[in-house]
């Protein structure tokens, strides 16, 4: 068992609110930098950077953990992870189904750039990502449930997209082990279980500012969920950053 | 009915001009929703809204809506301000809650049906 930190909301050049300087490069480095074992490419409603990422990633001796942000019919923010990048690109394939078919309008949302190891840009995604899926809150977490992946609503207590201020309760049925958070503590609406803090960065300085420490056999969806269950001496704790070599504490 | 008129006869406070005040006004919609908006509003409606979200300028600008006021008084974040500027659309601030503007609003822009 050992202590992964992990930043697992970060957003690259592909999602139109992030700046373009989310590379794959550049999102390595910045991770390497502050030190993080673990980072997840989550992406409004997309995986189309995953893969990159992960190649990046994997030169760099930093894992990556494939995942999306998914924007459910409520308005709400739902971060979906899974082990493999095939099983993440299947599902966003799904979900690509599910978006409505209304282009993006760089000028009104910003540019959705799928970019190379180069940075030199290989796709425009001509449809608006930043829109609300044709998938309830209820159905996509069942999805997510039976690929394998692990459900965890983004920033639940942040307004707009946040599960609790969207809608003021957890719907009857569901249960999040993990939520990510903003504020110090998990909403008593979600019930018991473990708090998330990430960065939800949109730019290269963003990244690893909050971030969570798992103490877990490996940075497997399993071990995820078990450390925020705390089974078994597994934990999941909260930092705001995470200590660099030669820090105190 | 221009966006001015309604400013002036609902006593707005008008937050970003953006370079709109005098488009005509086609109607209103009210929706929190921002899917909703984008599918239901029609071009020309002014839209109340209790959003503050930078997205709120982008929404107004695709839907190619006259205008976004925001009921409950609480004014934007400068970030929102800035892009509204940007992308001209005006965005107007009213104290009272969804329900009053779009009673009001729809006095002054259908007085036969009220």
């Amino acid at each position: 068992m050992r202590t992964l930190v992990a930043d697992l909301h970060i957003h690259t050049c592909l999602s139109p609110c992030a700046s373009l300087r989310m590379s794959p490069r550049a999102i390595v480095a910045a991770a390497r930098a502050c030190g993080l074992d673990l980072i997840a490419v989550t992406d409004h409603n997309t995986a189309g950077m995953v893969e990159e990422v992960a190649r990046a990633g994997r030169a760099a001796g930093l894992r990556i953990l494939p995942g999306m942000e998914l924007e459910t019919r409520e308005e709400v923010h739902l971060l979906a992870y899974f082990d493999d990048a095939a099983t993440c690109r299947d599902f966003a394939a799904e979900i690509y189904a599910l978006l409505p078919d209304r282009p993006n309008d760089p000028r009104s949302f910003g540019d959705q750039v799928v970019v190379d190891a180069d940075e030199t840009i290989v796709y425009v995604e001509p449809k608006l990502l930043l829109s609300a899926l044709r998938l309830s809150l209820e159905e996509a977490a069942a999805r997510i449930a039976a690929l394998g992946g692990l459900a965890v609503p983004a920033h639940v207590d942040r307004s707009p997209y946040g599960l609790v201020t969207q809608l003021g309760f957890v719907p009857k049925g569901l249960r999040f082990p993990l939520v990510e958070v903003d504020g110090a503590s998990r909403p008593a609406e979600c019930g018991p279980g473990a708090v998330l803090w990430s960065s939800d960065a949109h730019t290269p300085e963003e990244i690893g500012s909050r971030v969570t420490a798992f103490r877990m056999n490996g940075a497997t969806i399993d071990e995820i969920r078990r450390a925020a269950l705390g089974l078994d001496g597994r934990s999941a704790a909260v930092r705001r950053r995470p200590r660099r070599e030669g820090e105190a504490g | 009915m221009t966006l001015r008129d309604i400013v002036q006869r609902l006593a707005l406070e008008v937050v970003v001009d953006g370079g709109g005040l005098d488009r005509e006004v086609s109607g209103g919609f009210s929706g929190d929703l921002l899917s909703n908006v984008l599918a239901a509003a029609r071009p020309g409606n002014l839209w109340i809204t209790i959003q503050r979200h930078v997205n709120v300028v982008g929404v107004a600008q695709v839907a190619g809506l006259s205008g976004v006021l925001l009921a409950g008084g609480e004014a934007p974040a400068p970030a929102v301000v800035a892009k509204a500027e940007e992308m001209g659309i005006p965005i107007l601030l009213a104290p009272d809650a969804a329900f009053e503007l779009a009673g009001r609003l729809h006095r002054v822009l259908l007085p036969e049906e009220t």
